[in-house]
């Protein structure tokens, strides 16, 4: 292992520095404060794109940029050690994605203490960026924590309605979740005997002497359980809607688009390889609460009239299929699974942005106070139609989505059908909601709400600097749409190179 | 040239005229709509090459690979895709020179043309792809397509009403297909559509023996059902047409809808005898429901729209009496007798459909247009002598819809899925001859009213022919509509099934088949010239019937069914849900359901949720002892 500094290094110390820096920029004024946090947004996301480019591991499915550092941690088996894999490559450019689109998004809102905020979304962006960057189970958990802090700050001092609430709910249920998972990860540090942290070596101790029966279903557990919570698995989901209708839209980018994927990350990546018999034990489980965030949540989707919480409810259906594909066991469905959270991810920020637009010229989110919002802004209308079609998974704009939903509804058929029958009614469902909020708030004619608004407000289509953002976000779900093969190929051999899913392929 | 570069040709031409409307051209409406005529030509001088010069070819290209499933993006150019092919470039085109007439004062006019091409883009995709999975995601995509062209009139709450139900009933069709894929794909291990045919012809996979085939063959049909407009998810195809009428011809009559056609065309090996036998009993059902419910409507555009989900459902009868006939006929090689039954007999129909029903949409078209927007039938009246050459376009369009023997391309299609079911099925025989009479009453209903007579309304006092864009595509699509029928018209490379549609209609039965063809046709023709006067104001067909009008005019209640449905059953249940759930987010179940979440709660609140702050310090303390002790300090 070389100790070099890698990019990977930079990626996440380079939003780190910037907010320090923007912090200080914000008595050089706002120009100042936006080129030093776009500057920190930038960086990351230029060299997450050349590891995309340059990436070509060792071993077919193995890591690249692998980098390890003392911390002064060794007693207890803790070292700083970076690297990117077929799993974690395609997440760590979306979030550099989302990252940069949040980015720019904040940078010219009216948000009061601008650099306040931007330093917020900055380490949170540091924090994302680790996450995926980790092979140390301990970082790994260490900087979600650091993403997640800035969150609940975010929320409670920028956040909208109900923000103290909101705020508590969301720290209360995050810590329980983050605390639940820790107290997995370090039942599998204990019981491993490993005595690391470490993801490769944990591996080779647990394929070598696997847990017992009992402990790999306690701690399977505590790990499914604590990043359910994290996930918004149905029924500790509440906080996921309540959260993001009060987070500020950069904040809800940046969680619902990124941070809320560390726990699915957290099961692909670490709890089902370490726990191969974990899924077994808890399969039913798995997929009866998936099967509620697909049908139960989505039908509550159905009923909100508030944008917002719509969105939020509906992230919370879009993970039942993430759930779904890992309960599949087998490269194509937990294949399916990452390449439907890095198209969520994109799309739901996206989503996220373009409700603050809106919300910009309607005043509100409540969608019985708009419509006929095309006529006076359609460019904003089509990047809506665009993003919600895209989540509902419409080939096209969403044919990233698609790609994912389809590989893990394949996935289903094979490990139970009857659960598919299930689970597709979730393309009528989000249908429904997602053309009934099209027209909603862009077609027919102008609600007398706000027919008022617009007296005191003139209306504007989307500004270049609202666009740039959107434009980045879209490009890129396009991107991933018609080249698949650029993140699937890398996935495929990770995944392959990994027993426990590659089983399923060849015990046929 | 590799034949695979003229194929992404053809997907090219609208592809870069949307996107360039979408981005350059969306204040430039004249711009926009040659752009959008020019990539039309182009497409179909592109597509004329490859049906006429080019031999039938596969191409793919590895798309997605992610364990065993892997997908490829190809074409799929044989002679079913050239069939489809031509009628798509050919009415496409047709249709974007009418729209520069008919849409030329729109403000929008970018926004419908550049959505043409989209749709061309999307159905071309679709008539070319060589997996189920391409051919599902272009479905998609059309359906995408007639989404937004069917909400074109952004204000009007009905327009995006309606196509919002266009999208959702296909949505739920693409269910049943999607499963279908699903399932398709562990049976054969792939989801390339000739590798599967291959597969069942070469006996590796043998379709009768596989558990729940006819479960297989069904699947698939949902999409059909959904798309083509079958019952019981029809409903959104008359509503469909709050959309621009150009879009109506196009999409909704000549080509989209006959999707599912040719998705069952291209599936037909996968069939099993009882999967075939409900699918024919769905297109009969769905023949005669549509017929009886288009005799009771007023509108022009909703007369034409029962009248093609009607003859919807007559291709979908044709495709299932054809291929019980090739598995009656060889049970053992069904699946290469296909060509010469289910598939012949249902496009030959589709592509007389196409000409005809266009046709009759356009010169609907052309109607509204010089009628000032009305549509309503008995406000009409008088328009012969008006508009001459719509009129006579027009009936020639009607003739051969109607089926008027000899003179018309209907008659002979029509006549080839009654000899079919003459020799498989009785009762559907019976009944499809009905249908036929059906179509003569309610289509010779409309023309009398409309064309004859007197002016009803000032609108249509005022009448007066269009200009050239408007007639020229009438007159083309109208010669078609005459000669259609006569395989010899057809080149050579769409030969192979015209010409065997053909020879079904001139089978051994042909003589009684003509019998009671013409004999339904006849029947129709005296009695609604009977019931109904010339240029009539009021409906007298409703003072005799009465109760029964009124179950027709209101199209059997699916409506109002559905509505129920959604309105009393659907949202009230998911306002209970909805309900329950806001309970427990305003925290009566967060400590119940989680009881350690409340406790936990309890102790955090102490911690650190009075003031966000102190979460932070707490972190890094946290962390520093932790560090420190780790550290060995």
């Amino acid at each position: 292992m070389n100790d070099s500094v890698s990019l990977l290094h930079f990626t996440i110390a380079v939003p780190i520095i910037a907010a320090f820096a923007t912090l200080w920029a914000g008595k050089l004024g706002r120009p100042a404060v936006q080129i030093v946090s776009i500057t920190g947004f930038a960086i990351p996301t230029i060299l997450a794109l050349v590891a995309w480019i340059a990436y070509s591991p060792e071993v077919a499915g193995g890591y690249d940029f692998v980098t390890r550092h003392n911390t002064g941690l060794e007693s207890v088996g803790i070292s700083l050690h970076l690297g990117l894999n077929g799993i974690s490559l395609p997440l760590f450019v979306m979030s550099a994605v989302v990252g940069l689109a949040a980015g720019l998004y904040a940078a010219q809102s009216k948000a009061e203490n601008l650099s306040r905020y931007l330093f917020c979304l900055l380490i949170m962006q540091g924090g994302l960026m680790g996450v995926f960057a980790s092979i140390d189970v301990f970082f790994f958990y260490f900087f979600h924590e650091l993403a997640l802090i800035p969150t609940f700050v975010m929320v409670g001092v920028w956040g909208g309605r109900d923000r103290g609430y909101a705020a508590m709910k969301m720290t209360i249920y995050l810590t329980l979740g983050a605390m639940i998972s820790l107290a997995g990860l370090i039942a599998l540090y204990v019981k491993s005997g490993a005595n690391s942290f470490d993801l490769i070596t944990l591996k080779a101790h647990l394929a070598a002497a696997p847990l017992s029966e009992t402990v790999s279903h306690y701690a399977f557990g505590l790990l499914l359980f604590g990043f359910g919570i994290l996930v918004s698995l149905w029924p500790l989901h509440t906080w996921a809607p309540l959260g993001y209708g009060a987070a500020p839209s950069s904040a809800a980018m940046l969680h619902a688009g990124v941070l809320k994927k560390f726990g699915l990350y957290g099961l692909i990546q670490i709890a089902v390889p370490l726990i191969p018999g974990g899924v077994g034990q808890w399969e039913n489980w798995i997929v009866w609460l998936a099967l509620g965030n697909v049908v139960v949540v989505g039908l509550i989707t159905m009923a909100q009239r508030d944008l917002k919480q719509m969105l939020g409810y509906s992230s919370v259906m879009h993970m039942g299929y993430a759930f779904l594909g890992i309960a599949a066991m087998s490269v194509l469905g937990v294949g399916g699974a990452v390449l439907m959270m890095v198209a969520h991810g994109l799309t739901v920020a996206l989503l996220f942005m373009l409700s603050t637009m809106i919300h910009h010229r309607t005043q509100t989110f409540e969608m019985e106070e708009m419509g006929g919002l095309s006529k006076k802004a359609p460019v904003l209308s089509a990047f809506f139609v665009c993003a919600m079609m895209a989540s509902i998974g419409l080939p096209g704009p969403g044919l990233a989505n698609f790609w994912g939903e389809f590989g893990i509804f394949v996935s289903i058929w094979e490990y139970k059908p009857w659960v598919l029958f299930v689970a597709a009614t979730g393309i009528i469902i989000s249908a429904v909601y997602g053309l009934r909020s099209i027209s909603r708030v862009f077609f027919g004619n102008e609600s007398e709400d706000f027919l008022e608004v617009q007296k005191e407000n003139s209306v504007t289509d989307m500004t270049w600097a609202e666009r740039v953002p959107a434009l980045i976000l879209l490009v890129l779900l396009f991107f991933i749409g018609l080249f698949p093969k650029t993140v699937t190929s890398s996935l495929n051999e990770a995944l392959e190179s990994e027993p426990v899913y590659a089983k399923a392929e060849a015990g046929e | 040239m590799k034949p695979e570069l003229f194929a992404y040709a053809l997907l090219a031409f609208p592809l870069i005229s949307a996107v360039s409307i979408a981005f350059g051209m969306r204040r430039n409406g004249a711009l926009a709509s040659g752009v959008s005529v020019g990539a039309a030509a182009l497409l179909l001088a592109t597509a004329l090459h490859i049906i006429f010069r080019l031999d039938t070819f596969e191409f793919s290209v590895n798309w997605l690979q992610v364990g065993p499933l892997s997908i490829d993006f190809g074409f799929l150019v044989d002679d079913l895709a050239k069939l489809m092919l031509f009628v798509v470039a050919f009415v496409g085109f047709l249709v974007h020179v009418f729209s520069l007439g008919y849409m030329k004062d729109d403000p929008n006019k970018a926004r419908f043309f550049g959505g043409l091409s989209i749709f061309m883009f999307s159905m071309i995709g679709l008539v070319m792809a060589s997996s189920l999975v391409t051919l599902f995601i272009f479905w998609e995509l059309v359906g995408f397509s007639s989404y937004m062209l069917i909400g074109f009139y952004l204000d009007k709450p009905s327009a995006s009403a309606a196509a919002n139900k266009a999208f959702i009933a296909n949505r739920v069709g693409d269910f049943g297909f999607l499963v279908g894929i699903a399932m398709a794909f562990w049976i054969f291990g792939t989801v390339n559509l000739s590798e599967m045919r291959e597969m069942v012809v070469s006996g590796e996979v043998v379709i009768a023996s596989i558990g729940a085939a006819t479960g297989l063959g069904l699947l698939l049909f949902c999409g059909t059902v959904g798309k083509s407009g079958q019952i019981p998810l029809h409903v959104w195809l008359p509503d469909a047409m709050e959309g621009p009428t150009p879009v109506s011809a196009l999409i909704h009559a000549a080509t989209m809808v006959a999707a599912g056609v040719f998705l069952l065309c291209r599936t037909g090996f996968l069939m099993t005898a009882d999967a075939l036998q409900v699918i024919l009993w769905v297109g009969v059902a769905t023949a005669i429901f549509a017929g009886l419910t288009a005799i009771a409507q007023r509108d022009i555009k909703k007369i034409l729209a029962y009248s093609t989900v009607s003859q919807l459902g007559y291709m979908v009868a044709a495709f299932a009496l054809g291929s019980l006939a090739a598995l009656a006929a060889n049970p053992a090689d069904a699946a290469g007798a296909v060509i010469t039954g289910g598939v012949a007999a249902a496009m030959f129909h589709l592509t007389t459909h196409a000409f005809f029903k266009a046709l009759l949409f356009l010169g609907s078209g052309s109607i509204i247009h010089a009628c000032h927007h009305e549509q309503d039938i008995f406000k009409m009246g008088g328009l012969a002598k008006k508009m001459p050459i719509t009129f006579v376009c027009f009936s020639l369009g009607l003739m051969a819809l109607i089926g008027t023997p000899f003179i018309s391309a209907g008659f002979y299609s029509k006549d080839a899925i009654l000899a079919l079911a003459y020799e498989q099925n009785t009762a559907a025989f019976y009944l499809l001859v009905f249908g036929a009479f059906l179509t003569t009453f309610y289509m010779i209903r409309l023309w009398k009213i409309t064309f004859f007579g007197k002016a009803n309304s000032e609108n249509a006092d005022h009448a007066k022919e269009n200009g050239l864009v408007i007639t020229v595509p009438l007159i083309l699509l109208a010669a078609l509509s005459v000669v259609g029928g006569f395989a010899f018209i057809y080149p050579q490379a769409l030969m192979p099934i015209i010409e065997a549609g053909e020879h079904i209609a001139h089978g051994e039965h042909h003589t009684t088949i003509a019998l009671f063809g013409g004999g339904a046709w006849a029947i129709g023709l005296v009695l609604a010239f009977v019931i109904y006067a010339a240029g009539a104001k009021e409906d007298r067909f409703k003072k005799m019937t009465g109760r029964l009008y009124g179950l027709l005019e209101k199209k059997f209640f699916f409506d109002e069914v559905y509505g129920f449905y959604i309105a009393k059953i659907q949202q009230r249940f998911a306002s209970a849900l909805n309900l329950i759930e806001q309970i427990a987010l305003s925290g009566l179940i967060i400590r119940g359901a989680a009881g350690v979440a409340g406790l936990v709660g309890i102790g955090l609140k102490a911690l650190h949720v009075g003031s966000l702050h102190q979460y932070v310090y707490w972190f890094i303390a946290g962390l520093a002892i932790f560090w420190a002790f780790a550290g060995g300090f």
